[in-house]
């Protein structure tokens, strides 16, 4: 008989084994409906979804060079709007599109991830926490430089999104409590935009998905809570918001697989690496 | 005027003209400092073999192949659509107009050539979700209609240069084969564009050059941030220089930059080629001509 | 004795004559019928004088006129002195090896893509403005007109000098038989006779930069405000046609960007004019 920490050993190398044989083929299976298919999707709507749409485009054109997907950006009013008008085979939207919207065009909506909508600032600015009221004060343009919240005397640069943007309608909604945003802010046109104008900006303040934020840039502490996955995840940062899908219609053929892939654990496992919160 | 202001006409003239090298040196310089060592088979490629990205076996994921591709196919298609319509409205401006309808053309041409870019992409963007409307809902903006927009975009340009280039042709030479019995258009054909190749073709390369670098018209009309090599021309594309405009502002780490700067010195490596052959040929045709006489 | 397919020929040589005449005015018209509900609203004119805040239902496109006429004058006023200082150089004070050797530089400036300068300009200037001037991103109308600046003086170059060069030989020879140095030449004999072609370059250069997207679009910061000064990020006609664009196509908002395109082709449909009406007065004789 062999020594008792052998035998364990043995067997949780078993089983470890076992698991990962089941896992590869399920990986393997969700990837396998794809095969055989020939076809094309086409995807555009929010910024934020794009890392995890080209991760997942990645592995299904590897896989079946036959399938083409392109990916486009434009924000969440685009990917509404060209999935309504039939341009687009999804429309990704980081806003729940509205009811108008939804009885217009007849919208499926798929809810495949969970993000926040964080505040960011130049890494050395020294300001890396506020008050909601204060944002709210710095969006309006009524506080204009640093110094008026402890930070150098320097202009407040302000950068909010485009209009289509639906991480800006959220930012509004939840963060800013729909208090109007100045004119005089510069504009960027998408989440990557956002943040290396910041990143670039000693001077700057903008919003970007909690997703999105990397080293670049600094988080900002907004009321005592800090933007990350998990003060998002456990309700405590209050500015959160859905990843979304949206088809006209039912999705089928080769659309409906694309979605079901996302809600596959190797899907939702892409989502989880792109800094977002997994929804199954 | 006195000595002081010739002195400072003098001076500020060769201050202008250092400033505007200095300013082209420091674009170009830059590019290159930048951009250089990112220039490597993984820039264009990314992970995928090479040879297997040539032979189409794989597809390109981070690499700037696809953009290349899309910029050199839209290229083709668009001044195969614009150069029969080009050609053709410049013979006529050349040989037929009589002096009323010319200028009325011309003026025409001239507002055409114009036209702000972005306009012309406007009219393809509406042209598109007209014909999706109307005629197909397979037409979205594609391949197809950006190569469209590009060749209206070019039009003028091509127009032009063949009128000028038939209007050059001295006298002696045009009449001559009349004078022989030839007809109008056999005097055109196997005449008169002979002689103006050289002013055509280089015309034609230009309009190649404006098409590879155009961003505002192919923004609007079916460009987009990936796509890998489109299958058809209903399918959507990549190329380098929305390429170059998106990741200007959406890079999200070095890596990317670097495919932004090496993607910047393909494209003005291809227009810089593309300005000299037109330069050579332009003398070169030239002087295969007369050697032939 | 022309036989019937060479007449076809010929008839298509006058189709595709017509074809790009239609094609001009097809541009205008698709404009002019997708912005309809904009006159028969009545709100076309009131759009050119009002802000642009969705948010409150406003789509005026006055901040945009704004920042596009703000850029465009900026880069003339770069733009213009540096091209007739450069063209000064090229015909009057080298015509020999140097001014030919710095016009082909010229003309090897007009292929350079414009996204390529802008792109540049984000990753040298934007920083360089930003610290110079602390005051601001670094991205507004004086990065942008810089820019666009080096990007018409080219085109507004080689009109100059060919401007310039066009003066009859005999008022030049003339002029040196006289005794005077170049410089005495350029400003009393050349420059009166070539101001027609100076507004021509003037005019095409101006064309050029009201009509540029890219440069705009990357580096002056795309602030919907009408802009204070040259340090304000503004927002100009192009860039918001290419932003809004990008954002819808069916509602009145997507419409109001036809008011701005009918607009600029407006503007340079009367540039091209006075440019056409320029070069068809008669040259006078005078000394």
């Amino acid at each position: 008989m062999l020594p008792k920490k052998f035998r364990l050993l043995l067997f949780v190398q078993f089983i470890a084994l076992t698991l990962l044989l089941t896992v590869v083929n399920v990986n393997a299976q969700a990837l396998d409906v794809f095969k055989g298919e020939k076809g094309e999707i086409m995807i555009s709507g929010g910024t934020a979804h794009i890392p995890v749409m080209k991760d997942a485009a990645r592995n299904i054109m590897s896989i079946n060079p036959n399938i083409r997907i392109s990916i486009a950006g434009g924000g969440s009013g685009v990917g509404i709007k060209q999935v309504g008008e039939g341009l687009v085979n999804i429309g990704n939207t980081g806003r729940t599109p509205t009811n108008e919207e939804v009885a217009k065009y007849g919208l499926k909506m798929f809810k495949w991830a969970i993000d926040g909508v964080g505040v960011i600032v130049h890494k050395k600015n020294p300001v890396k926490s506020l008050k909601k009221i204060d944002l709210i004060k710095i969006y309006s343009g009524e506080i204009v430089n640093w110094k008026q919240l402890g930070g150098p005397n320097r202009p407040i640069n302000v950068y909010t999104r485009d209009e289509a943007s639906g991480t800006r309608e959220v930012f509004w909604e939840k963060g800013l409590g729909k208090k109007t945003i100045t004119l005089k802010a510069n504009v960027v046109v998408s989440n990557g935009a956002m943040k290396s104008a910041v990143a670039n900006d000693p001077n700057g303040i903008g919003y970007v998905s909690v997703g999105h934020m990397d080293d670049s840039i600094s988080p900002v502490t907004l009321d005592g809570v800090n933007p990350t996955i998990k003060t998002v995840k456990d309700g405590s940062y209050k500015i959160s918001r859905g990843l979304y899908s949206n088809t006209k219609g039912d999705p089928t053929g080769l659309t409906k697989k694309f979605i079901d892939y996302l809600f596959s654990p190797e899907g939702q496992k892409i989502v989880v690496e792109n800094g977002f919160i997994a929804v199954k | 005027m006195n000595r002081l202001g010739e002195i400072s006409v003098t001076f500020f003239s060769w201050l202008c003209a250092l400033s505007l090298v200095a300013a082209l040196g420091t674009v170009f310089v830059f590019l290159l400092f930048k951009g250089l060592g990112g220039m490597n088979l993984q820039t264009i490629f990314g992970d995928t073999n090479a040879w297997d990205a040539l032979t189409l076996r794989k597809a390109v994921f981070n690499g700037l192949f696809p953009a290349i591709v899309g910029t050199i196919l839209l290229v083709i298609i668009s001044v195969v659509m614009a150069l029969p319509v080009g050609l053709a409205a410049g013979i006529y401006l050349a040989e037929y107009g009589t002096g009323r309808a010319k200028n009325i053309f011309s003026l025409f041409c001239d507002i055409l050539a114009g036209v702000p870019s972005i306009l012309v992409g406007l009219f393809g963007f509406s042209l598109s979700i007209f014909l999706h409307k109307y005629i197909s809902q397979n037409i979205y903006p594609c391949l197809l209609i950006s190569a469209a927009s590009l060749s209206f975009l070019v039009l003028p340009y091509l127009i032009r240069t063949t009128q000028i280039a038939l209007e050059q042709i001295p006298s002696e030479d045009r009449l001559t084969a009349l004078a022989l019995g030839a007809g109008r258009l056999q005097n055109i054909f196997y005449v008169l564009i002979p002689r103006a190749l050289s002013g055509i073709v280089s015309g034609v390369i230009l309009s190649i050059g404006r098409c590879a670098e155009d961003t505002a018209v192919i923004m609007l009309t079916g460009v987009v941030a990936m796509a890998g090599l489109p299958q058809s021309m209903l399918a959507k594309y990549e190329a380098l220089p929305f390429f170059i405009y998106y990741i200007s502002s959406q890079y999200t780490d070095m890596q990317e930059l670097q495919m932004g700067y090496a993607a910047a010195i393909i494209l003005v490596g291809i227009c810089a080629v593309l300005f000299v052959a037109a330069f050579f040929i332009k003398n070169r045709l030239v002087e295969r001509m007369l050697f032939r006489i | 004795m022309i036989s019937r397919f060479e007449h076809l020929i010929e008839k298509s040589f006058l189709a595709a004559a017509l074809w790009s005449m239609a094609l001009t005015i097809l541009i205008f018209v698709f404009m002019l019928i997708l912005g309809l509900p904009l006159f028969r609203e009545g709100r076309f004119f009131s759009l050119l004088f009002t802000p642009w805040i969705p948010g409150e239902e406003q789509f005026g496109i006055y901040p945009m006129i704004m920042g596009t006429a703000a850029i465009s004058v900026l880069s003339l006023c770069f733009g213009a002195p540096l091209a007739i200082g450069v063209s000064v150089f090229i015909s009057v004070l080298q015509p020999g090896r140097l001014g030919r050797w710095l016009k082909k530089v010229v003309v090897l400036m007009t292929g350079v893509p414009t996204v390529v300068y802008a792109f540049v300009g984000i990753f040298l200037l934007v920083p360089l403005v930003q610290s110079f001037f602390t005051a601001g991103s670094g991205m507004n109308i004086l990065t942008a007109s810089l820019v666009l600046a080096l990007l018409i003086a080219p085109t507004m170059i080689l009109i100059f000098s060919g401007s310039f060069e066009n003066v009859p030989i005999s008022y030049c020879n003339a002029a040196d038989a006289l005794g005077s140095s170049a410089v005495q030449k350029f400003v009393y004999v050349i420059l009166p006779y070539s101001w027609r072609g100076i507004i021509t370059g003037l005019i095409l250069g101006a064309a050029r930069a009201v009509g540029d997207t890219l440069v705009a679009l990357m580096l002056a910061g795309n602030a919907v405000a009408v802009p204070g000064s040259v340090f304000d990020s503004a927002r100009t006609l192009t860039a918001h046609i290419a932003l809004v664009t990008a954002a819808d196509f069916d509602s009145i908002e997507f419409r109001t960007i036809f008011a701005g395109g009918i607009l600029l082709y407006l503007i340079t449909l009367i540039m091209v004019l006075t440019v056409r009406f320029l070069s068809s007065l008669k040259k006078e004789a005078s000394p």
